[in-house]
């Protein structure tokens, strides 16, 4: 086939133009929950998932698929499996009286981060932190800790220790943002040779 | 980049029986105004339409970056290669956002990817045609991606959250994009005459397929209408056409250019845009397959999945396993 794509005529072809082979069966990576913080002080807020081998590559590929232009301080990621769901509720039930302590407590606590939705069709937001033996009990303690007249639809809990931060030296990894001015709509100036263009078409 | 044209289609509704008491609530919830959640109860038939188009959505960006991605190399100077790259990655990383969202609807995002491959899905059929030069590639830039926008913002205040939110996050990515067009477009237009003429040329070969580009007036069926009550569809084709043609032809005619098409006016009357009706003979047999590029296209996405194996057989771990993203 005569292409205009420089691809298809340059590089040995795989298979025939036309006759696609079918790639191998489902191969596809778990998925990693993925949150921003989209400005210095606010909190992170749940943006979305990535599909990756393992937590690095997670991290690797949040911040190419969730953090372009300028919308993002920090960023984390976590396993889709470690996030610890509540039930949701709707209209003027609050999750929260539905959350009982729990039966199963020990002496080994651990942190837990604790995120609300407070708006149905926005995005979770992380409220604090908590130290709880088990999901259950983080949950509880958070119902304590952070209950108040705002309505909250669902809470998540998440082990700190499961969750890949940015560390103070990735920081950095934004910085180049504002040079990058080619993809900023306000570098494309036209009006001038617009208008001097239609001057002399009158 | 994708049209919203020939989504609708095809789908046998009336073996779905659904439970009225939920779809009731369903139907109070959109009305009032809130968005679907994965976790909320929903009809068959709209679970179905929103995989549909929103994967349908994700394929265009992918196949639509091809067009302007081999301009990259070829683009007039460093400013615009940087930019048509930046384009390019941006809308490649859309079609992530978009399989992402798509995904919460329980299609996993390598049975999408397959469907693509193998021809099983569709895509914005205006990337099956060639662009032949730079002034093709303006033309995509400029005009393709505000019909994109045209759609896109009117999806954004569609039912389902996950897609809404990643329409919110795609169109604030596209700002520039429209902005970039639109100067590449001046800059040909204010230039030579041999530059005036290719941005012609580019708008003669184009115009028809940018028409098909919104889809076929809509049947008014009670199909149609339940998917615009479930806000899955948030305007007609036709509607969406004549928004279009009445933000951007006074923009072409402003240049100084003409459009291919002698009917073509605003009636005083309707306020409407009439046109001569495209062939859409045409475009059924270049979304079934027979399009100028459609092997091609394809042939290219399988390359590249063929290419990429390695990266992802290097990367495969037996630790992570798949389940459905959560929102």
């Amino acid at each position: 086939m005569k292409s205009l794509d420089p691809r298809v005529n340059r590089l040995p072809v795989v298979g025939t133009a036309g006759n696609i082979i079918p790639k191998a069966a489902l191969d596809q990576f778990g998925t990693f929950e993925v949150f921003v913080q989209p400005k210095e002080g606010k909190p992170f807020q749940h943006e979305g998932a990535v599909h990756a081998p393992d937590l690095e590559m997670a991290y690797v590929l949040a911040k190419e698929t969730f953090t372009r232009r300028f919308t993002c301080t920090s960023l984390y990621v976590t396993d889709t499996r470690d996030v610890y769901i509540s039930p949701t509720t709707e209209g003027s039930q609050n999750v929260y009286t539905l959350i009982e302590e729990s039966a199963t407590q020990n002496n080994t606590k651990s942190s837990f981060e604790i995120y609300h939705l407070l708006k149905r069709g926005k995005q979770h937001q992380h409220i604090g932190t908590v130290e709880a033996s088990t999901p259950e009990e983080a949950m509880f303690i958070a119902k304590q800790q952070f209950s108040s007249d705002k309505m909250v639809y669902n809470v998540w809990a998440i082990r700190t220790n499961t969750i890949r931060f940015t560390t103070p030296e990735e920081k950095d990894l934004w910085n180049t943002l504002p040079e990058k001015k080619f993809r900023d709509a306000s570098d494309y100036k036209g009006g001038d040779k617009l208008k001097s263009f239609l001057e002399r078409q009158s | 980049m994708y049209g919203g044209g020939n989504t609708f289609e095809g789908i046998q509704t009336e073996s779905l029986q659904e439970d009225p008491v939920k779809l009731a609530a369903f139907e109070a919830r959109i009305d009032r105004g809130e968005k679907i959640e994965p976790v909320d109860w929903m009809p068959q038939l709209y679970r179905k339409q929103l995989i549909r188009m929103i994967e349908q959505h994700a394929h265009s960006e992918i196949i639509g970056a091809l067009p302007e991605g081999t301009w990259i190399t070829r683009a007039p100077g460093f400013k615009r290669k940087l930019a048509l790259m930046a384009k390019v990655q941006d809308e490649v990383g859309h079609a992530q956002l978009l399989y992402s969202a798509a995904e919460t609807l329980g299609k996993s995002r390598e049975a999408m990817i397959d469907d693509l491959i193998s021809g099983k899905s569709k895509y914005s059929n205006i990337f099956n045609y060639p662009a032949y030069t730079w002034a093709d590639a303006c033309f995509i830039s400029w005009l393709v991606d505000a019909g994109a926008i045209v759609n896109q913002l009117a999806n954004a205040k569609g039912s389902y959250g996950p897609y809404c939110r990643a329409l919110e996050r795609i169109c604030a990515e596209e700002s520039f994009h429209l902005k970039y067009g639109h100067h590449c477009v001046i800059y040909l237009a204010t230039g030579t005459a041999q530059q005036r003429q290719m941005f012609q040329e580019a708008i003669n070969r184009w115009w028809t397929p940018m028409m098909h580009f919104f889809g076929p007036a809509d049947r008014i069926s009670t199909h149609t209408q339940v998917l615009m009550k479930w806000k899955v569809k948030m305007s007609t084709n036709d509607d969406t056409r004549n928004q279009f043609l009445d933000m951007y032809i006074p923009k072409i005619w402003e240049l100084g250019f003409t459009i291919p098409d002698e009917k073509l006016k605003k009636n005083q009357e309707t306020g409407r845009w009439d046109y001569t009706e495209p062939d859409w003979e045409e475009f059924k047999r270049v979304i079934n397959g027979d399009g100028p590029c459609n092997k091609e296209r394809l042939e290219v996405r399988r390359i590249a999945e063929e290419r990429g194996r390695w990266v992802r057989t290097a990367l495969q771990s037996p630790k992570a396993a798949y389940i459905m993203p959560l929102a």
